[in-house]
């Protein structure tokens, strides 16, 4: 039977998901995911979420997902045993030697793999089942006849998230640098982790860069038509019978830097969702229409605020870079 | 003692172009299967293709489809069985799932991850190498200090692209295709070819109010506006270690990669024979010219990839 994993950007988050029916609840480790500082835990706090899930049954999967240097490989594998110590029953990496070095030191964790893998086939998946990993994550934008074909040819699990773009389109995240090609920052920490300020890959933020508005130029001739270079993903359901039939292993709720108070409602609308379409042979999902919208509208709202920030951060740290520069 | 390499994507232009500066050349456009003749789409152009590198006296490499979906599988499975028929030096793969294909079908050719490979790291290297990857493009994020420490800690060459603007994102559809004037597009939805003219991405040109942002695009990758340029740093790639320089040349106009090869050739030669550098300030200037947006250092140096560090 699929499992449900929804995010815990914050403890509060985290425990809201669990209390909400999540299966499982997936947390970034500071500078060790796809995402700013401020939607990833510590330490202590990951230990208390580990507590807090497996004290009502439910699991917890640390997202490692960066890209690392490899000279931080050591301190990956030693951060990895030490959640695992703790509890933690599985980790999501896209980095395919980390894979393998966890896969070797802890044989019986979950691998799953990240969004930043950008894999495009059902040969990619089996390369990764390969390597050893337990789930596979899809990207976005594949349609179910594809996410079938994959799961008919695939040797690991598949896990997908529960919101999509449009097929098509420039391959992010997995393919893409062109944030950290803006604004790039890179610090150490205390422990001597680099930080990567624009970065997604290599555990920062992105800075969102293809949502501003651009202008396109054809030999010399402005275009007088502003235009975006990705569209959003939004949230989905109505195909979500389907996605299971074709034998989705694990759904995933997005919205780690997301409020904590759109997240518990997404997660409870999908809770619901789910349990109907397993307890019947016909589900009906239309009751769901109207709560979907809202949560869509919801969604934007955060998501397009989120946006203004990041852009406004590359422009500061590209102005910055240029002064420095001159 | 060194190697230097570029790309070309068809016959036409390995005809008309001059490549004498280079040891050898990846052959095709891993980006678009649709560009015309394109190598890595065309099996049937692979072998001459081959036969006027090698007359030439230098190595060929063909370049596989980067991001293929499912159902292009079957179609670059033509293209291996055509290419693993033929004597090429290796076939360059960005795709891990095509890694696992060329394992499957028995190929024996060395294999070179391309860029999009996403390699970060050594233990990625030591994992490609047991799939037959003889040599890494590392992802452009990588900082020099990085790929050497790649070179060092894995049984694997490494390529370190020299010049020529950074291939930044992959797509699996046309963006010029997708944005430019419908009622210019073939009916039937086939390609137009609109990428033979320059497709440019600008923001915040001459009104102050943002910072001034540029990237190319050349329909289903987006390279940078800035042409990465390594010219005044030859020696230190070579006391690195580095001995496999790659000068970018997809999206570029004709003649771009005899311009930049030579004076690639030049700088290097000058560095591994241990003589004094010369003043680099034509050099520079002859490669500024060839860039519109001008030049950048990548991310070699720690920095935002748009970044020119450069001591002149």
């Amino acid at each position: 039977m699929a499992i449900m994993m929804a995010p815990g950007g914050t403890p509060e988050m985290a425990r809201a998901v669990i209390d909400e029916g999540a299966d499982a609840v997936y947390v970034g480790v500071i500078g060790w995911s796809r995402r700013g500082a401020q939607d990833e835990l510590n330490d202590d706090q990951i230990r208390e979420t580990i507590d807090y899930a497996a004290a009502r049954g439910k699991e917890v999967r640390i997202v490692v997902n960066t890209l690392p240097s490899s000279i931080e490989l050591p301190m990956f594998l030693e951060r990895v045993q030490r959640y695992a110590g703790w509890g933690a029953r599985g980790f999501m990496i896209s980095d395919i030697g980390a894979m393998r070095m966890v896969k070797e030191a802890l044989p019986n964790v979950h691998i799953h793999t990240s969004v930043g893998c950008g894999i495009t086939n059902y040969e990619d998946v089996k390369f990764l089942g390969d390597i050893g990993a337990s789930y596979v994550v899809l990207p976005y934008r594949l349609t179910v006849e594809e996410i079938r074909e994959i799961k008919r040819h695939g040797k690991a699990g598949i896990e997908v998230f529960l919101f999509k773009t449009p097929s098509g389109g420039k391959i992010c995240p997995g393919k893409c640098n062109m944030s950290s090609y803006f604004s790039f920052r890179r610090w150490l920490d205390a422990e001597g982790k680099d930080h990567f300020f624009g970065s997604a890959s290599r555990g920062g933020d992105c800075l969102r860069v293809c949502q501003t508005e651009w202008k396109f130029n054809v030999n010399d001739i402005d275009i007088d038509a502003p235009m975006t270079i990705k569209t959003n993903p939004a949230l989905w359901l109505e195909e979500l019978p389907d996605y299971l039939a074709a034998g989705v292993d694990c759904l995933k709720v997005p919205g780690r830097d997301r409020s904590t108070p759109l997240v518990r409602d997404i997660t409870r609308v999908y809770r619901r969702a789910v349990d109907l379409i397993l307890g019947s042979d016909r589900p009906d999902l239309s009751g769901f229409a109207g709560e979907l919208e809202i949560l869509r509208g919801r969604w934007r709202v955060e998501r397009n605020k989120r946006d203004n920030r990041l852009l406004s951060e590359a422009e500061k740290e590209s102005r910055r870079a240029l002064v420095a520069a001159i | 003692m060194f190697e230097l390499c570029t790309d070309v994507s068809n016959l036409k232009e390995l005809k008309q172009g001059d490549f004498s500066a280079y040891d050898a050349i990846y052959l095709g456009d891993f980006s678009c299967p649709e560009y015309p003749n394109n190598f890595s789409s065309h099996p049937a152009l692979l072998e001459e293709g081959l036969q006027l590198v090698k007359s030439r006296g230098q190595k060929a490499y063909l370049r596989l489809y980067a991001v293929p979906s499912n159902h292009d599988l079957p179609w670059v499975a033509e293209v291996i069985d055509a290419a693993l028929k033929l004597p090429f030096d290796a076939l360059e793969v960005h795709n891990l799932g095509l890694l696992r294909v060329l394992r499957e079908k028995g190929c024996k050719l060395p294999i070179h991850l391309g860029v999009f490979g996403n390699l970060y790291t050594h233990e990625t290297a030591k994992v490609l190498k047991g799939y037959g990857v003889t040599r890494v493009y590392p992802n452009p994020e990588l900082s020099l200090k990085e790929i050497a420490y790649i070179a060092d800690n894995a049984p694997i060459e490494v390529l370190v692209p020299v010049h020529g603007k950074i291939p930044l994102v992959i797509s699996e559809t046309c963006f010029i295709m997708e944005h430019c004037d419908a009622t210019k597009q073939p009916a039937d939805g086939s390609c137009s070819y609109a990428c033979t003219k320059d497709h440019w991405l600008k923001r915040g040109r001459n009104d102050g109010s943002q910072a001034d942002w540029s990237l190319k695009d050349i329909g289903r990758m987006t390279l940078s506006g800035k042409d990465l340029c390594m010219v005044e740093y030859p020696e230190n790639l070579l006391e690195m270690g580095f001995r496999v320089f790659y000068v970018q040349n997809k999206g570029e106009a004709p003649g771009y990669a005899g311009k930049v090869g030579a004076i690639y050739r030049a700088a290097l030669e000058r560095a591994a024979a241990g003589q004094e550098a010369a003043d680099v300030a034509p050099a520079l200037t002859a490669l500024t010219d060839c860039s519109q947006e001008g030049l950048c250092n990548g991310y070699y140096f720690e920095g935002a990839g748009q970044r020119y560090f450069g001591r002149v």
